[in-house]
């Protein structure tokens, strides 16, 4: 990848004589540097899996937030440049309460999907003389986890603005070996602890620390409960299960 | 004056806005909704048209009746249309009654200063499949109501729907009780009752009665496929089904 | 026994103008007045003079009488299509009719049209348009066959053909397309219902039926309902209630013829004199 760089690496929305874009492909790659985040969905929910790697004893573990709720219905996991992902929630949030309002009903998961990936392509866009409102591409990959009238559903979106809807995904540093893991152990039955249970296996077969209820943080949207995030208590209960 | 002021204040308006009369009528069943209305256009003493439809379908289980100002009426309508063809293609799906109901609202309420000088009654049926109707006044306020009359004969017609439908002063006789849910055959003959008596005592009420049935999927349409004038509207008959049932009314 | 001394002056009684101004700037309007909205017309052919007139009388948008008549009588050979006030057409008209009895009773000849005419006229412009009454006159007199209209300010024509009320345009059409002189009875009779029908389906303020008069010299025949082409229709269901169907809150009868036993207590007097009223 590195033999072919070019000045074509430089600009945002020039492509390359081979049809490439490479600070989207970068961005990409900055995905992979992030923490393993891991999705499941079954028929009785969706639940979504995060490691936090808690670089220093001094660091307050309960202060990383990588899975937030976008609406009742709808939550959502990353993993990379966690930063950049505050914009594309903050845009499907807004997305999501705009349809409430306007449709007294709620957002589809496809839908506020959609939203978000719109914005991952506005890099480099810039209205006449004024200054393009974003400088390069996103460099976060989301899990959007929801349940509408389609029943549970997962999605994959990249800083592409590509989505893609999965039974179980794993995005970040040990995806390759989540992903694989995933599908040796993902069935269509799986209940909603077992998918727990699962989740908490994959990343704890990738992590570099010893996992317990302070690294990970599990969240899980369900018919009844709406998004949810777990707590330290519920959390420690399945991690003994596990 | 000389140099073209004037020596007292002057005031000069614009009225935008007219009224063309006619009126809509909707019922709600328990499976079913009856949406109707007159095709006579006015202005003053004068008929514009004699056939104008006042109701408009708008998906397979949706139709809207608008009454009031004509010109605001039908560009209303072609702007709901616009934004139901905008929600199919974002979301892959017709939008359901009651999210039409609240895009109507705030269509209506956006326009709050100068709004859209228009009566509309939704007909349709409801996600669980039941027959319902909103009606709206022209800036935005709704409600869902089993039945409501809008337009110039409002006044004529809503109190006889009080009496015949939500039997209001009358009693029950002894030991029954009314039914919430009237057949379709009846409704329609109130529908129809509605129009001609209305056609008989206002001016702006005539020529032509334009009745939509909206019937939920997989429900009987109550042998309304028998009556004369009807003509079914859906394309396929194991989902929702609509079906128009047109009538002549007095010219004069 | 001596009657009440209030001088109550002839005409009209103007005390609560004032008033009603008054309550009409604070933004109590006057009752609105039934109106005739209304088609009249009348047309001279070979023999006389036919008046038409439709049978609607309107309140605002809402029809107050489907089966009016607008056709007023004047004298036997003198007949006035009123549009306008309900009340000013009705009542300026029997004013005029029962002027022009006297009138004729007086001077012991056939009453003219334009006597009548010249009548209304005055009156109507005596009273400076205050009188909403459009009138269409027509009749046969010893000078022949005369046809006027008369305007609420007093103003008159007289012209072969003439239509008034809002539905005045639409008849007022078909009699420019087809108004021809010395037309035949039934050719004529044919036009003022064309005429009047237009002005029924076309002009709101005009309905029902179509009334026409067919005066001559020797005969004034009154054709009421002559044409009706708009029936009320049937009903789709019956609305007959149940008895019992209006509830009460309380229920008391009473007896409306009451039995008393009257006991004498004195027995001083006898009971015929009692019984004696004389």
């Amino acid at each position: 990848m590195f033999l072919t760089r070019s000045e074509y690496d430089r600009g945002v929305n020039t492509f390359s004589p081979e049809g490439r874009l490479f600070q989207v492909e970068y961005a990409i790659e900055a995905i992979k540097l992030g923490s393993t985040t891991v999705g499941v969905r079954t028929p009785e929910g969706v639940v979504l899996g995060v490691e936090k790697r808690v670089q220093s004893p001094l660091l307050e573990s309960s202060s990383i937030e990588k899975i937030m709720e976008i609406d009742r219905h709808l939550g959502c996991a990353m993993s990379g440049l966690t930063a950049d992902a505050r914009t594309m929630i903050d845009h499907a949030r807004v997305t999501a309460q705009n349809h409430a309002f306007t449709y007294d009903e709620q957002i589809k998961v496809e839908s506020v999907t959609q939203a978000v990936c719109d914005l991952a392509l506005r890099f480099g866009e810039s209205v006449h003389d004024e200054d393009a409102m974003m400088s390069r591409p996103f460099g976060v990959a989301l899990l959007i986890a929801g349940i509408d009238e389609l029943g549970p559903q997962l999605f994959h979106t990249d800083p592409s603005g590509t989505f893609v809807r999965y039974d179980a995904k794993a995005i970040g540093s040990g995806s390759e070996a989540a992903q694989s893991e995933l599908q040796d152990k993902w069935h269509k039955q799986m209940t909603l602890q077992e998918a727990q249970i699962l989740v908490l296996r994959v990343l704890k077969q990738v992590m570099e620390e010893k996992l317990d209820h302070h690294n990970v943080q599990l969240a899980q949207v369900t018919p009844t409960g709406g998004f949810e995030i777990l707590d330290e208590v519920r959390l420690k209960e399945i991690v003994d299960i596990m | 004056m000389p140099d073209g002021s004037f020596a007292h204040p002057q005031q000069r308006q614009f009225n935008p806005y007219t009224d063309n009369g006619g009126t809509i009528l909707a019922i709600a069943g328990a499976d079913f909704t009856v949406i109707a209305g007159d095709t006579r256009q006015s202005e003053g003493y004068s008929i514009q048209t004699r056939y104008a439809p006042k109701v408009f379908r708008l998906t397979d289980r949706a139709v809207l009746a608008v009454n009031g100002f004509a010109a605001d009426g039908n560009m209303f309508v072609k702007k709901v249309k616009q934004r139901l063809e905008w929600y199919r293609h974002a979301h892959a799906k017709d939008m359901p009654l009651r999210a039409i109901a609240r895009l109507i609202q705030t269509m209506l309420y956006a326009q709050r200063f100068f709004p859209y000088y228009v009566y509309n009654i939704l007909g349709g049926i409801e996600e669980d499949g039941s027959g319902a109707v909103y009606s709206f006044d022209p800036v935005g306020s709704y409600e869902r109501e089993a039945c409501r009359a809008a337009g110039a004969a409002q006044s004529l017609v809503q109190p006889f729907l009080d009496n015949q439908i939500y039997f209001k002063n009358q009693k029950a006789a002894p030991g029954t009780s009314h039914p919430t849910h009237l057949p379709l055959s009846d409704v329609l003959s109130i529908v129809i009752d509605s129009f001609t008596s209305a056609t008989e005592r206002h001016i702006e009420v005539g020529d032509g009665l334009e009745i939509y049935v909206v019937v939920a999927r997989g429900r009987s349409p109550q042998g309304i496929e028998g009556i004369r004038g009807v003509q079914e509207l859906s394309a396929q008959p194991n989902g929702d089904r609509t079906f128009i049932l047109r009538r002549e009314l007095k010219k004069d | 026994m001596a009657t009440a001394s209030v001088y109550s002056g002839p005409g009209f009684d103007f005390t609560n103008e004032v008033r009603n101004n008054f309550l009409t700037e604070r933004g109590i309007p006057l009752p609105k007045a039934t109106s005739t909205g209304t088609t009249i017309v009348g047309c001279l052919f070979k023999d006389g003079v036919i008046l038409g007139a439709d049978t609607r009388a309107t309140e605002g948008p809402i029809v107050a009488d489907k089966n009016c008549e607008k056709i007023h009588y004047i004298t036997d050979n003198i007949r006035c299509c009123g549009a306008g006030t309900a009340a000013d057409t009705e009542f300026t008209t029997a004013l005029i009719s029962s002027n022009m009895e006297l009138h004729s009773l007086s001077t012991g000849r056939k009453p003219r049209v334009v006597t009548a005419m010249t009548m209304l006229k005055q009156m109507l412009f005596r009273y400076q348009g205050q009188i909403g009454a459009a009138l269409v006159l027509g009749g046969v007199d010893v000078t022949g066959p005369q046809l006027f209209t008369i305007h609420p300010h007093g103003s008159t024509d007289k012209l072969p053909y003439v239509t008034m009320g809002s539905g005045s345009l639409a008849a007022m059409a078909v009699f420019e397309a087809q108004w021809k002189p010395n037309m035949e009875r039934a050719e004529a009779l044919d036009l003022v219902c064309a005429a009047v029908s237009a002005g029924i389906f076309n002009d709101l303020g005009s309905g029902s039926n179509v009334d026409a008069c067919v005066i001559t010299a020797s005969h004034t025949e009154t054709l009421r309902n002559f044409v009706k082409p708009n029936e009320r229709v049937q009903k789709e269901r019956s609305y007959t209630f149940r008895r019992g169907t209006t509830e009460w809150t309380k229920e008391d009868v009473r007896a409306l013829v009451v039995e008393e036993d009257i006991t004498h207590i004195t027995g001083g007097r006898g009971a015929e004199e009692a019984m004696d009223t004389s």
